[in-house]
């Protein structure tokens, strides 16, 4: 919290604004970064490691240096130095100290400055640790990723300099947009911007090993982990984002396939297939084109997004702040993809495949599936951002592609990769015979009819939303059942009770029921979306003393209570809720006014169970306290943030797992059928 | 099998929806159209007071009696074609839906291709397969494991 004391400012820094060694520092960055890339690129070409070694020093002094900038910025933010026009814009003294914080990456500039310092620190920690690659992979590697920060440099030094000054400082800021004083935003851009930029880590890697040749599996080794870590925050950052949606815009929903919703999910869908495919790569040494090209896509679409989004071509509910910047990504994103394309193209013959299908039905196949599918969704998502721009160019005629288009054309892909999900780890890799595939769906499949026939008669009246819990109930105990037949074995050799088998089990193999674990978690997240069948949603106009009926519940309006705190003023109504004759308990949704921004903005109340969420706001307040009150009853959303729990846990013990070793391909040789079966 | 399917088939068939009250109806109008008044939300997701407003007329609409067509026609003539945030499926709104569909199946078709031609190139070369049980894969993973981990202990593997 900013403490005044006689017209001076302290802050919890303990230093005054230390902006004007801002952009100096910048520059110095963005030279050692330039410098880095040009040693890395001399060292890379004459096989000169002292020279490769000078040029990731310089990439270190680039992260170092962007570090420093960051600082200074947030030492004038803390100072409330509103001479930085940024610190004017996205600031205010009566900000409290958290949001004073995330005030960084509040606007352009600083989201760029954030995405700039993950981007420089990430890539000099994962040169440095990667020791144990090739040098003349890292080399190159080092060659790319400093020339990518050369580029976010560039853009903060020229058109997105967040230390500009104004002529004339304010006497106070314009204060941070209300919706953005949320916990969640503390946390959530952060992660986004980590995932976004953690993929800049094997797409380095992967352009490296295209351009030095080495076309084995090393990169995919040197960035496992990197990846992990990118996809695992893109995930939590894109379920946060949902999160902060349902319990700040009031509307009682978490998705609204909103372009920068869209800008984060597409590259999360092609992540989600290149993790998959690398795993066929890494067992059969197949798909090593296709896992360059998804690597590289998921790339130029987390940049796409931020071009999307910084660009103002696209209007955004969450597009907080746009600038000129959106020109500089194009041609950027013009020379990646084409390099990309044609550095992949001339090194085809290096990347054929090791081995072949064995059968149609195998592992392998369902992986390939899985790809599709994904590539498909993510093609889908990404054809319905653009289709309104695009059909404006053609045609002249604005039409719009919103949330209806996006579930009806998604919705069926996703449920078909539920489908996958549950289907694919009962294939075995290389071959299997139908019937044994047969024999153990049929478990899963008796559960998911028992399941639907179960909710169908409890009335249940949704095609979809009984597909879809089928899908789930088949999904669970597919990869239920792998757990218990894992645990089988170790509890036989070993004699070791249930709970011990199945920690055995899972300790002996982290990636694969890691893995597993990420499944159910998605299975329970797409619980929580079926369950959207059942929404219910009333609005009611009140007076204190009057009440309404929704679902099972009543609410009644007690009184208004008005308050001021140096932000805002606040408006609370006081909610009653009962059921039946039941007293469940109190809510509070606010609509405040925030002095500083002069913006009206509703706070959320929600009473949330594993069963529904009752959620109430109120959109309205006239003079005489009387309220419009707009409530909603929104079964199973519980089960979203429970999966993503799960899904969170599940990619810990995804990246405790040992990075896979380089395994000699033995010659095939086939077991017996007696020994089989 | 058969039985399962039939199970499912009867499910579907008894499963129907219930008459929704006018608020429902509105409240699905408003999800099918975009805001006028905010960038890039549906009407039903858009907070202002304007939004509100149009939901309550659109209401009231519901409630005289006016079918979904007639709230789109009025809707799409105060507002425009962009207010529809679902493509029409003709004219230019119906390119709209081709490409999804079409990657799809060209990614389906391209896949199968791949797949048919790799195992016939493995047909060809003489047979060797590997057919498994999940449970004896879990107790080949078993002792691949305890192999590297021997291995590894007399530095043999990496």
């Amino acid at each position: 919290m900013p403490l005044e004391v006689q017209g001076q400012s302290l802050n919890p820094l303990g230093l005054g604004s230390l902006a004007g060694l801002g952009r100096p520092s910048l520059l110095t960055a963005l030279a050692f970064a330039a410098a880095g890339a040009v040693l890395c690129l001399l060292g890379a070409r004459k096989a000169r490691r002292d020279l490769s070694d000078a040029g990731i020093r310089a990439s270190v002094a680039a992260a170092a240096f962007t570090v420093f900038a960051t600082f200074c910025l947030l030492t004038a933010f803390f100072a409330h130095d509103f001479s930085i026009a940024y610190v004017a814009s996205y600031s205010s003294r009566s900000l409290t100290g958290a949001y004073t914080f995330s005030a960084l990456w509040g606007g352009m500039e600083g989201s760029l400055l954030l995405w700039a310092l993950l981007l420089t620190v990430l890539g000099a920690i994962a040169l440095r640790r990667a020791s144990s690659a090739p040098r003349d992979l890292v080399a190159w590697a080092g060659a790319v990723f400093s020339s990518i920060s050369c580029f976010f440099l560039f853009l903060l030094a020229v058109p997105a300099d967040p230390f500009a000054r104004l002529a004339t400082a304010p006497a106070d800021g314009q204060g941070l947009n209300p919706l953005l004083q949320s916990p969640g935003m503390l946390i959530h851009p952060p992660l986004l911007y980590l995932g976004f930029v953690g993929f800049s880590i094997p797409f380095a890697f992967g352009v490296a090993a295209l351009l030095s040749k080495r076309l084995d599996d090393e990169w995919l080794r040197a960035t496992r982990r990197w990846t992990l870590l990118a996809w695992s925050s893109l995930s939590i950052g894109i379920v946060l984002g949902g999160a902060w949606a349902y319990t700040e815009l009031g509307w009682g929903g978490y998705w609204a396939w909103d372009p920068v919703e869209n800008a984060s999910f597409m590259p999360w869908l092609t992540a989600t297939a290149f993790l998959h495919s690398i795993v066929i790569q890494e067992k059969r040494r197949m798909l090593k084109v296709w896992n360059l090209s998804l690597i590289l896509l998921t790339y130029v679409l987390a940049v796409f997004g931020t071009f999307l989004t910084r660009s103002g071509i696209l209007s955004s509910i969450h597009t907080f702040s746009e600038g000129d910047v959106g020109k500089y990504f194009l041609p950027y994103l013009a020379l990646v993809l084409i390099a990309g394309i044609a550095l992949i193209a001339t090194r085809r013959d290096a990347l054929s495949s090791e081995n072949r299908l064995d059968s149609l039905l195998s592992r392998e196949s369902a992986f390939i599936a899985n790809n599709v599918l994904f590539l498909a969704a993510a093609f889908t998502v990404l054809w319905g951002t653009v289709y309104p721009i695009v059909n404006e160019w053609l045609t002249g005629l604005r039409l719009s592609v919103g949330p209806p288009f996006f579930n009806r054309a998604f919705i069926p892909i996703g449920l078909a990769i539920i489908a996958l999900t549950g289907l694919g780890p009962l294939i075995s890799w290389r071959r299997m015979r139908a019937a044994g595939l047969l024999r153990l769906l049929r478990v899963p499949l008796a559960i998911a009819v028992v399941v639907v026939a179960a909710l169908g008669l409890g009335g249940v009246d949704s095609f979809g939303a009984l597909l879809a819990f089928g899908l789930c109930a088949f999904t669970a105990t597919a990869v239920g059942s792998e757990f218990v037949r894992g645990s089988r074995v170790h509890r036989r050799r070993e004699a070791l009770s249930w709970p011990a088998a199945l920690s055995r089990t899972v300790a002996r193999n982290r990636r694969r029921y890691g893995g597993y674990v990420v499944h159910l978690g998605v299975v329970l997240i797409v619980i929580g979306f079926a369950g959207g069948w059942a929404k219910v949603e009333r609005s009611r106009e009140l007076d204190p003393g009057e009440s309404m009926r929704i679902g099972a519940y009543a609410l009644s309006y007690e009184e208004l209570r008005s308050s001021e705190t140096p932000e805002k003023q606040v408006n609370d109504a006081a909610i009653r809720v009962t059921r039946g004759s039941e007293p469940v308990t109190m809510l509070h949704p606010q609509r405040n006014f925030h002095l500083a921004s002069r913006q009206t903005q509703s706070e959320v109340a929600i009473r949330t169970t594993p069963l529904e969420d009752l959620y109430v706001v109120v959109t309205a307040v006239d003079a005489d306290s009387a309220i419009v009150l707009r409530a909603f009853v929104n079964p199973l959303t519980w089960w979203i943030w429970a999966g993503a729990s799960v899904m969170l846990g599940g990619m810990g013990v995804l990246m405790s797992g040992p990075s896979p070793v380089t395994v000699p391909v033995p010659a095939p040789r086939r077991l017996s059928h007696a020994a089989a079966s | 099998m058969r039985a399962i399917a039939a199970a499912v088939a009867c499910l579907i068939l008894l499963a129907s929806p219930a008459a929704a009250a006018p608020e429902d109806i509105a409240n699905d109008i408003s999800n099918e159209i975009m805001s006028p008044f905010c960038d890039g939300v549906t009407l039903h997701d858009c907070p202002s007071q304007e939004a509100l407003e149009l939901r309550n007329r659109i209401e009231a609409w519901v409630s005289e009696g006016q079918s979904r067509t007639q709230i789109m026609s009025h809707l799409e003539r105060e507002f425009g074609a962009g207010i529809r945030a679902v493509p029409p499926a003709e004219g230019a709104g119906f390119v709209a839906w081709i490409p999804p569909l079409v990657a799809l199946a060209a990614g389906a078709a391209g896949a199968w291709a791949i797949v048919r031609k790799w195992s016939r190139r493995t047909q060809a070369a003489p047979r060797v397969s590997v057919t498994m049980t999940s449970e004896e894969g879990h107790r080949l993973d078993q002792e691949l494991a305890m192999l590297r981990a021997a291995a590894s202990r007399e530095g043999e593997w990496p």
